[in-house]
């Protein structure tokens, strides 16, 4: 062979010096990678999680709105046997599972329709219509749903005819719109989950004799499940957290976020606040513990 | 904590004569926890600094940057150039928060504000012998129990309003004399009432009670024993049965009002003005039966203000007849001197003046343990208190 | 006999996808029992006769009979036909035994019952250990073998096979052609197999329908197809073949039209040879490639075709031929076929492709 033609050589740099480090030290490359983001996540979520966790066993001293750093258990008991703490939190408990029971109702024919029946053009269609609601700002939406719910709004108007009335304000109506506010984040999870189920097993299950139904309950339903949970663990924290939507749409109810924000704002008693923030924590930490064996934290 | 309060109680008994000096020695800032001033007040002024900065509730300083036809900061940089920063806040619990970081020289403070602002150290006694336009500024206003402790005066009058019933013409006919609308009789509008969303709204529950159940011995709507307080709230567990929804958002209430979601209920003079501009069927009154709550709003200074002689120049300036006229008429009030009435049309709507219509009106004072009626034989429930009786009350 | 009435019968079947013809009036009947292969490369058409079968898809035009009976309509269930897929499609959230068992599960069958004809099924497929696996702690082949034992436990009367053996390796898949074809043998069943591998049709089939942009190219028996393609396109797509065009055909073999000749009926020595019918066209070497059981020449010919030939290594076989070696090609005039000169592979590669793009379940 004759001689080849010279390529010069990279040329030598501090910064292929470090590359070079880095991909042969494959734990350095990871700890490089991780830090920032784990500096984030720890700083902003586990110290604020924490913080909150330590607010709780302290105390304000009622007039001055100075909070006393010293350990008190009075907020967690307060919390745990007051009846109003109770009663709210069953009734939040409540608003939230019928929120996420409505909108896995309504999601799983629209993403299984989208994700399973749709042509891919008329699945994009259906998902920018899905995701559309989301570019509007959540109070905008909130405040529509109380001029609907209204005595002169769209529904009465549309009902009344047939007998029928507005809800008017109150849990139905803090219902309906957190029902409303939430779909997109239930269909999503589920749409991604149904399109991950090779449309193959569907026509497996119908060439062994599987009819609809029987398709749907052995072959769909199970391999949707771990993304249906997906679902309403959105749909259901979501719930769990509001206080805005209850406090435009739901009358004189109120949920445990509307406690908070109270005993933050008017009250100004954080170490309250803080015990009661503690309630959701806890059902959201028993909910996804629950669900950890399905596997749908997986679908996140 | 308890040593301050100790000490402000020992005050509290030889109040009278007590001198601004031993006073400012022995009272609020001792023990404190935020307080770090030396809480005396200004002798003189000097230099202005050139720049200051305020904490206010929206509307009450604008520079034209929501609305350039609105502007009365302008002319007060101009005149004083002292340059302004404006920071706004949504409740009087956010104000007491923000304040406590020592960044604002001046603060506009409601009345449940205000006396935890001097009992926390916050803010500064302010000589109005300074002041030249506190003369002018309504004598009913003045040395009152949310701008004045132990005789000394913590800020200046900014203006005033009075919660108000608010009813719609076409449901209720005949102009109410008593709140018994929205509260003994609220079972004829079931659904169709409102309240104000706050612990504060307690006061007017007290107020009602004040004039019919006078076994109660309720003197005043903002010093309620164990026992008034258990009253009150019974009041207003029996009201809730009938609210429709209550409000703190007063847009909310405009548009309940106008859809006829809500029929009676509290209000505020501005909330008529949007409505009535708007064509709406409503009208506001002030039951003679008993009164009403309202609110009156006082300039403070920080007992950290870097900028003093700006703050004295501020609230100097804010009490003007024409800069006061400017802010209270952009936020729906009445102003604080029968001199701003010339630079307002609508003082009338507003009762500005009136002493009878004011005397009707118990100005929001925030409650606490010392009875502001004076009893000493009992402790009155404080603020925290009547938070937890409301979140009860709404369940 | 059942022999008149076949298993399969597909009358004028064309399927549409917009403005895409995926199938093309085909007319085809299958007899029972027959080990029936579709043949042709991405695009050709066989997998969604396949699916057309099966009921997947319905036809724009034509009908589908089952032993004499019309299906066109029927749904997926209602048709004695079964599918073993190309990615398996086993249900992943189901034991090996469940997934055996779903067919007759379905069908109303009591579980003691069905267990036991899965575990039997399993049986015939060598994996009854393996019953209570996931199908995800499987390898490629014992997936394929349930997949088969999931497909015939329902006892179908046609077994359709899409690619079966494409995901296996080379070994796995030799084997699993002659486990196919003993399966086929003890069931006694029609399959109806759809590849694009020759070999693998060759190999397993009965007969073949070779398939180009829609339509049935040729159908026949593998050594039909191989020693007679009626088109270039079969004698390029079965096997590997020497075209000459009608001007190369004319100087080469004095011949009008289109030929062909297989490289292994062409031989190569430095002196050419002589006989009744043969001839010789000399030639440079432009590769030899080692193919272990033969070498594969590349001659130029002087006069102007590149042919391929392929050499057997047998015992004895001395030449070792390299770039620029003088050759002499020789082949036997009664190996000549004389084919179609009208179409060379998927003539249309452009909408074929699209049908791959746009309709992302249909391939071949």
């Amino acid at each position: 062979m004759t001689a080849t033609r010279a390529v010069p050589a990279p040329r030598r740099s501090a910064a292929r010096a470090g590359s070079a480090f880095l991909s042969a030290h494959p734990r350095a490359r990871l700890a490089l990678l991780l830090s920032a983001p784990l500096f984030w996540l720890g700083v902003v979520y586990i110290v604020a999680l924490v913080l909150l966790l330590v607010t709780a066993f302290w105390s304000v001293d009622s007039f001055t709105g100075e909070i006393t750093t010293e350990f008190t258990l009075d907020n967690i008991v307060e919390v745990v046997t007051g009846s109003l703490y109770q009663t709210v939190t069953l009734r939040t408990i409540g608003v939230a599972l019928a929120v996420t029971v409505i909108d896995v109702a309504l999601a799983l024919p629209i993403a299984f329709f989208m994700a399973k029946v749709a042509t891919p053009r008329m699945q994009r269609v259906l998902l920018i219509m899905v995701l559309t609601p989301l570019w509007a700002s959540y109070l905008v939406k909130a405040y529509a749903w109380r001029s609907v719910l209204s005595q002169d709004g769209i529904l009465e108007w549309l009902v009344s005819p047939f007998g029928g009335h507005t809800p008017g304000y109150g849990l139905p109506a803090t219902i309906i719109t957190l029902s409303y506010l939430w779909l997109p984040y239930v269909i999503l999870p589920i749409y991604a989950g149904l399109e991950r189920v090779p449309d193959s097993l569907l026509e497996a299950s119908g060439d062994l004799g599987g009819r609809t139904w029987p398709t749907l309950r052995l072959v769909v339903l199970p391999l949707a499940l771990p993304a249906i949970i997906a679902g309403t663990i959105f749909s259901f924290s979501l719930s769990l957290g509001d206080y805005i939507t209850v406090n435009i749409v739901g009358g004189t109810s109120q949920m445990l976020g509307n406690l908070v924000y109270t005993n933050v704002g008017a009250a100004n008693n954080l170490p309250l606040a803080a015990a009661i923030a503690l309630i959701p924590i806890v059902i959201i930490f028993g909910y996804l513990f629950l669900v950890r064996r399905t596997g749908a934290l997986d679908n996140l | 904590m308890m040593r301050m309060r100790n000490a402000r109680r020992g005050a509290t008994v030889g109040l009278a004569l007590a001198s601004v000096a031993l006073l400012t020695a022995c009272g609020t800032s001792g023990g404190g926890g935020g307080g770090g001033g030396d809480n005396e007040a200004a002798t003189e002024l000097g230099e202005t600094e050139g720049q200051i900065s305020i904490l206010a509730w929206p509307g009450y300083v604008e520079d034209g940057s929501n609305d350039p036809a609105v502007d009365w900061v302008t002319p007060f940089e101009e005149q004083t150039g002292c340059e302004v920063t404006t920071k706004t806040f949504g409740t009087s619990d956010e104000a007491l928060n923000l304040m406590k970081t020592g960044e604002y020289d001046v603060v506009s403070a409601s009345g449940d504000a205000s006396l935890r602002l001097v009992a926390g150290g916050d803010v500064a006694p302010v000589n109005t012998d300074l002041l030249e336009n506190y003369d002018g500024i309504y004598d009913f206003l003045k040395d009152q129990a949310w701008n004045t402790v132990d005789g000394v005066n913590y800020g200046v009058p900014h203006g005033y309003g009075a919660n108000l019933l608010m009813y719609n013409t076409d449901v209720i006919t005949e102009e109410p004399t008593s709140w018994d609308v929205v509260f003994d009789k609220s079972g004829d509008y079931a659904g169709k009432v409102t309240a104000y969303d706050s612990p504060i709204y307690i006061a007017d529950a007290a107020l009602y009670l004040m004039a019919h159940e006078p076994d109660l011995g309720i003197e005043n709507p903002y010093a309620l024993d164990e026992e008034q307080l258990a009253a009150a709230v019974d009041l207003l567990k029996q009201q809730r049965e009938n609210i429709g929804e209550y409000w703190s958002d007063y847009l909310k209430e405009v548009q309940s009002f106008q859809t006829g979601d809500t029929v009676v209920g509290t209000s505020w003079q501005v909330i008529q003005n949007v409505l009535e501009g708007e064509g709406g069927k409503t009208a506001v009154t002030l039951p003679a039966e008993e009164g009403a709550t309202g609110w009156s709003d006082t300039w403070m200074i920080s007992s950290e203000a870097k900028n003093p002689n700006c703050a004295y120049a501020w609230l100097d300036y804010i009490s003007s007849p024409e800069a006061n006229a400017a802010a209270t008429s952009y936020f729906g009030e009445a102003p604080s001197s029968d001199a701003a009435c010339e630079f307002r049309e609508d003082c009338e709507a507003y009762h500005a003046g009136d002493a009878d219509y004011a005397s009707q009106i118990w100005y929001w004072t925030t409650p606490i343990e010392d009875c502001v009626d004076g009893r000493t034989d009992v402790k009155c429930t404080d603020y925290a208190a009547w938070t937890s009786a409301w979140q009860e009350i709404k369940g | 006999m059942t022999e008149a009435q076949p298993a399969i019968r597909l009358t004028g079947l064309t399927k549409e996808f917009g403005a895409v013809t995926a199938v093309d009036h085909v007319d085809l009947e299958i007899a029972a029992g027959e080990f029936f292969s579709m043949l042709g490369p991405s695009g050709s058409g066989k997998t969604t006769v396949l699916r057309l079968i099966a009921g997947f898809e319905q036809p724009t035009d034509g009908t589908i009979e089952l032993f004499g009976e019309e299906v066109t309509k029927r749904a997926p269930f209602d048709r004695d036909v079964n599918t073993v897929f190309q990615d398996y499609a086993l249900f992943p959230h189901m034991s090996v035994l469940d997934n055996v068992a779903y067919g007759l599960r379905v069908r109303g069958l009591g579980k003691k019952e069905r267990n036991e004809r899965a575990r039997r099924a399993l049986a015939s497929v060598r994996l009854e250990q393996m019953a209570d696996r996931k199908p995800s702690q499987l390898s490629g082949g014992q997936r394929q073998r349930v997949a088969l034992a999931r497909a015939t436990v329902v006892e179908p009367k046609v077994l359709l096979l899409d690619e079966p053996l494409g995901a296996l390796d080379l070994k796995l898949r030799e084997q699993m052609q002659v486990e196919l074809k003993q399966i086929q043998r003890e069931l006694g069943i029609t399959f109806i197999f759809v590849t694009h591998d020759q070999e693998e049709a060759l190999t397993l089939s009965d007969r073949i329908a070779v398939f180009n942009a829609g339509r049935i190219e040729q159908l026949g028996t593998p050594a039909e197809l191989y020693e007679r393609p009626v088109s270039r396109f079969v004698a390029d797509f079965v096997g590997t073949s020497n075209l000459f065009g009608p001007e190369h055909s004319l100087a080469l073999l004095e011949r009008e039209g289109h030929h062909s000749v297989r490289p292994e009926k062409m031989t190569v020595s430095t002196a050419g040879q002589s006989g009744e019918g043969v001839r010789n066209a000399a030639g440079t070497v432009v590769e030899a490639i080692y193919l272990g059981s033969g070498v594969r020449l590349v001659v130029d010919l002087d006069a102007g075709p590149r042919v391929s030939v392929l050499e057997q290594n047998v015992r004895g076989r001395a030449r070792d031929d390299e770039h620029g070696d003088r050759v002499v090609v020789s082949w036997h005039d009664d190996d000549v076929v004389a084919v179609d000169g009208a179409a060379v592979g998927p003539q249309n590669p452009t909408p074929t492709a699209a049908v791959g793009s746009v309709f992302p379940g249909i391939s071949g």
